[in-house]
């Protein structure tokens, strides 16, 4: 049965996006460095943009933490044309929402809308991107909603937990910082340096444009040109490169008010562009990818010792994480960590069955296809593969790679990424 | 609207750390609104009394497939609480002849997903598998829908699962606030109750009980099958017949549950939590699914703000104008027996009594002087979009589907768009004094402390 639902897969991979689509993708860079891309999809009479800026937490200092997100939030309140309801109610009457934010790898605005204003969707995204109002009224409000946000954050058990993982795992990297901030950093960055931040960023070097939808993609990128081919050319990007992360293999414990328990385990693993991604995705999805991964049947499903079993490893730039991630009641917490740890310790020495391998490889791939089917998670995937140039074959070649994942490698994987895992519990108190 | 999860997905991740808040948009979460383009899907009902709703969907090669059960929170007795959320979980650890385990392991090998979800008016087990498994998927929901084996380790083994999302949602401030405002604004009505159901109730569970409830709901009469994606109702068709269509015609025993009247009391609840922020519910009665100011009400929700990004008045006086609250959002549950709208935020406790008198004063102001155009217009255009967006994927549209043909007709739901389209501003000024009083809602707030 597995093997047959293999195949399927395979038949899956060679139609991308499925089987009555005329789909194109159309890639320009104007000459002042902007790239532009465009993926028509007419099945639907929707648009997604989405904005890329090469900032974010990996460029940042503990000091300055969170002040990509700082200046996309002040970046929103209001532009040299418009206030922000006013830009809130432009948005909604184009059937839209618009959104900017800072991340780890990137920052950016996305908006999507009902394919007919495509126009003023494209407009309105520019206009928050070139001609932000950024002004010290408003930098103190953003500072004010921010800090809100990182108190919730730390008032969240699971998100404490996460944070606070990420601290003791990457420790000097930048990775272990917060993209929201800390509430040390969002005091100290004034309206002065989110201004200086912003102009030293919003570059056409360093910005991608993706567009998917039910759209003309030479139309698209003539109001693109239109757009963003008058900003000044600032020189080529060189960011400083970034010391590698070393795992401290620590076990760190922190009390919280809770009902539940977090348990976080894991290591520094590959980044996006590394040979040993796919197989590390394997080995993510053997322990902890859906409901026949092995925490959720083992830890769960047979002995009932956690709530939440899943694990994460997401694609980024730098040394990505690997985090496997238990919710569990109080009095279950110290054997559910054995029980993870057992895990951790048998899928190092053992090597995985033929069958469970390939569970695990449908699964990725079918989550995978699956979760780029919307125009929104469309236009995000197209823009972040370029910004970490990954290359527009990206896809294809993730899929092999995955396909070609032996249980040797698995075993390998697993003993390198693992060796000395890092623990986070959140104990409730 | 509040819609529990066998498992909760995307929780946190590296980069994108931001907990969700339990979906509650406009009338979205309930029902959707067709546009143009989108053909009609194909209804027929089964011999036995099982609704098939077919749709061609070409967006991807995979298909939706939901089994819909007319059976949720509601139709439990007060000592039978938490069973249709534990029969939910147990459909997919097996049957007769699919030992415990080999359900995740079929779907997930083929590359698709499964998930189900309890609500008060339904159950559903939704699949996605790629189209050359609909056979597959077909055969598998009918096995589930009437041959559920209840291993009793497994059995036992949930018992501490479901005590864990006990917690989990204790954990959860904006979930924890929702479930204490239905609870506090239904009291007795059956939409008050924890869908979840209590601890001593959960821990008292007899596989007896647990199948008895399971033999008396899940039969062909109160089952409905969603198919939604790269196939034909011809191709389906025959496959279901072999499969739903062969379960023994039974009458079906819904039993009757009394509509739920707006509040002639305002219960207050205040709860001492360990967050550092305060939270402040507020929720109206309102209009049922089935009642014909449902549009009126959804446009008045949209016009209030459904979301912290949303243009909403809310959001506009409450927190940019007067600077009261961090995020505030109202949501509309239009449910089959009632409908309730809530307008949900976080604050510094300081602000808790000016922030409710701002937000009754938005309400009524739009009492007394009504929306604008532009208001209507723009929620209009953003329900549209709500739609468009919810159905580019098979699964989306298929829920939208089963939600209707479930608790609401499909024809309603096929009108929708148009429905709400010739709503007036004076409708939704009516919709505003006939269920909003300044003193007919519940308010429940959580109010920092250290002690729980």
């Amino acid at each position: 049965m597995i093997r047959a639902a293999v195949l399927a897969l395979l038949l899956l991979a060679a139609l991308p996006g499925g089987v009555a689509r005329a789909e194109s993708v159309t890639r320009e860079r104007l000459p002042n460095g902007f790239s532009v891309i465009v993926r028509e999809n007419p099945l639907a009479p929707v648009v997604a943009v989405t904005l890329l800026v090469d900032m974010g937490s990996r460029l940042e200092r503990p000091a300055t933490a969170g002040i990509s997100n700082f200046v996309h939030d002040l970046m929103i309140q209001a532009t040299r044309k418009r206030g922000g309801t006013e830009l809130a109610e432009t948005m909604a009457n184009l059937g839209g929402k618009i959104s900017a934010a800072g991340d780890v790898d990137y920052s950016g605005i996305r908006a999507t809308a009902l394919a007919r204003f495509w126009r003023e969707a494209l407009d309105l995204v520019a206009e928050i991107a070139l001609e932000p109002k950024l002004t010290a009224d408003d930098a103190a409000g953003s500072r004010d909603f921010l800090l809100s946000r990182v108190q919730r954050r730390q008032d969240s058990p699971s998100s404490r937990a996460f944070d606070e993982f990420y601290a003791a795992l990457y420790g000097a990297h930048p990775y272990a910082l917060p993209s929201l901030g800390t509430r040390e950093s969002l005091k100290r960055i004034d309206h002065a340096a989110a201004v200086a931040h912003y102009r030293a960023f919003y570059r056409p070097e360093r910005m991608i444009l993706a567009v998917s939808g039910q759209v003309t993609a030479a139309d698209v990128v003539l109001a693109a040109r239109r757009l963003f081919g008058g900003m000044p050319a600032g020189g080529a990007v060189s960011d400083a490169a970034i010391p590698p992360p070393v795992a401290a293999g620590r076990r760190v414990v922190v009390e919280q008010p809770a009902q539940q328990a977090q348990i976080l385990a894991g290591g520094i693993a590959p980044a996006l562009n590394d040979a040993d991604h796919a197989a590390v995705k394997v080995l993510s999805t053997v322990l902890g990818g859906g409901m026949a991964g092995r925490l959720f049947s083992e830890l769960r499903d047979k002995r009932g010792l956690a709530y939440t079993a899943t694990s994460y490893y997401d694609p980024v730039r730098e040394p990505g994480a690997f985090v496997l991630y238990l919710g569990t009641a109080p009095r279950n917490a110290a054997r559910a960590e054995e029980a993870l740890l057992a895990e951790i310790a048998r899928i190092k020495t053992q090597p995985v069955g033929a069958e469970e391998l390939g569970r695990a490889k449908g699964y990725l791939l079918g989550r995978y296809a699956m979760d780029r089917r919307t125009n929104e998670r469309q236009s995000w995937y197209l823009a972040f593969y370029e910004l970490a140039r990954a290359g527009a074959d990206y896809p294809e070649r993730y899929r092999r790679a995955v396909e070609a994942v032996t249980a040797a490698d698995v075993q390998r994987v697993a003993q390198r990424y693992l060796a000395r895992p890092t623990i986070l519990v959140l104990r409730p108190k | 609207m509040r819609v529990l999860s066998r498992h909760l997905t995307g929780l946190v991740g590296l980069g994108l750390l931001v907990l969700s808040v339990g979906g509650c948009a406009g009338l979205r979460a309930d029902g959707g609104s067709p546009t143009a383009g989108v053909p009609r899907p194909t209804r027929v009902v089964l011999p036995n009394g099982v609704v098939l709703v077919v749709q061609e969907h070409r967006a991807s090669d995979v298909v939706a497939l939901q089994l819909w059960m007319r059976v949720g929170g509601r139709d439990e007795a007060p000592d039978e609480l938490g069973l249709s959320h534990y029969l939910e979980h147990m459909l997919f650890k097996g049957t007769a002849a699919r030992p415990p385990g080999s359900i995740d392991r079929y779907i997930e090998g083929v590359g698709g997903t499964s998930n189900a979800f309890t609500s008060y008016d339904a159950t559903h087990y939704d699949v996605v598998v790629p189209t050359a498994h609909v056979r597959g998927g077909v055969e598998l929901l009918a096995d589930i829908a009437v041959n559920a084996s209840f291993p009793p380790e497994e059995i036992d083994g949930e018992r501490q699962v479901v005590f864990e999302e006990m917690r989990l949602l204790e954990d959860d401030s904006d979930k924890f606030l929702q479930r204490r405002l239905y609870e506090t604004t239904y009291g007795d009505h059956p939409y008050g109750r924890p869908i979840l159901g209590t601890q001593p109730l959960i821990r008292g569970l007899t596989r007896d009980r647990l199948n008895a409830y399971y033999k008396k709901h899940y039969v062909p009469a109160n089952m409905t099958l969603v198919v939604v994606g790269a196939v034909t109702p011809r191709q389906v068709r025959p496959i279901v017949e072999a499969t739903f269509g062969r379960l023994a015609r039974t009458a079906p025993t819904r039993p009757a549950v009394p509509d739920s009247t707006s509040l002639t009391r305002a219960p207050r609840v205040d709860l001492t939590r360990t967050e550092k922020q305060a939270y402040l519910g507020l929720a109206w009665k309102t209009a049922p699914v089935s009642g014909a100011d449902v549009f009126a009400v959804d446009l008045l929700t949209y016009i209030l703000g459904e979301s912290s990004s949303a243009p909403g008045r809310l959001n506009r006086i409450v927190r940019d104008r007067e600077k009261l609250v961090y995020t505030i959002e109202a949501g509309y549950g239009a449910w089959q027996k009632g409908g309730i709208v809530s307008v949900l935020s976080r604050l510094e406790a300081a602000n808790l009594d000016r922030a409710e008198r701002a937000i009754v004063d938005v309400v009524r102001r739009i009492q007394a002087e009504g929306v604008t155009d532009a208001e209507r217009e723009r929620a209009i255009v953003t329900a549209e979009s709500g739609y468009v967006f919810d159905i580019e994927t098979a699964e989306g549209l298929a829920k939208a589907y089963g939600q209707a043909e479930t608790t609401w007709t499909l024809d309603d739901e096929l009108a929708y768009l148009a429905r709400l389209r010739t709503v007036t501003s004076a409708e939704i000024q009516a919709a505003a004094r006939k269920y909003f009083g300044a003193d007919n809602y519940a308010r429940v707030r959580f109010i920092p402390g250290a002690a729980r």
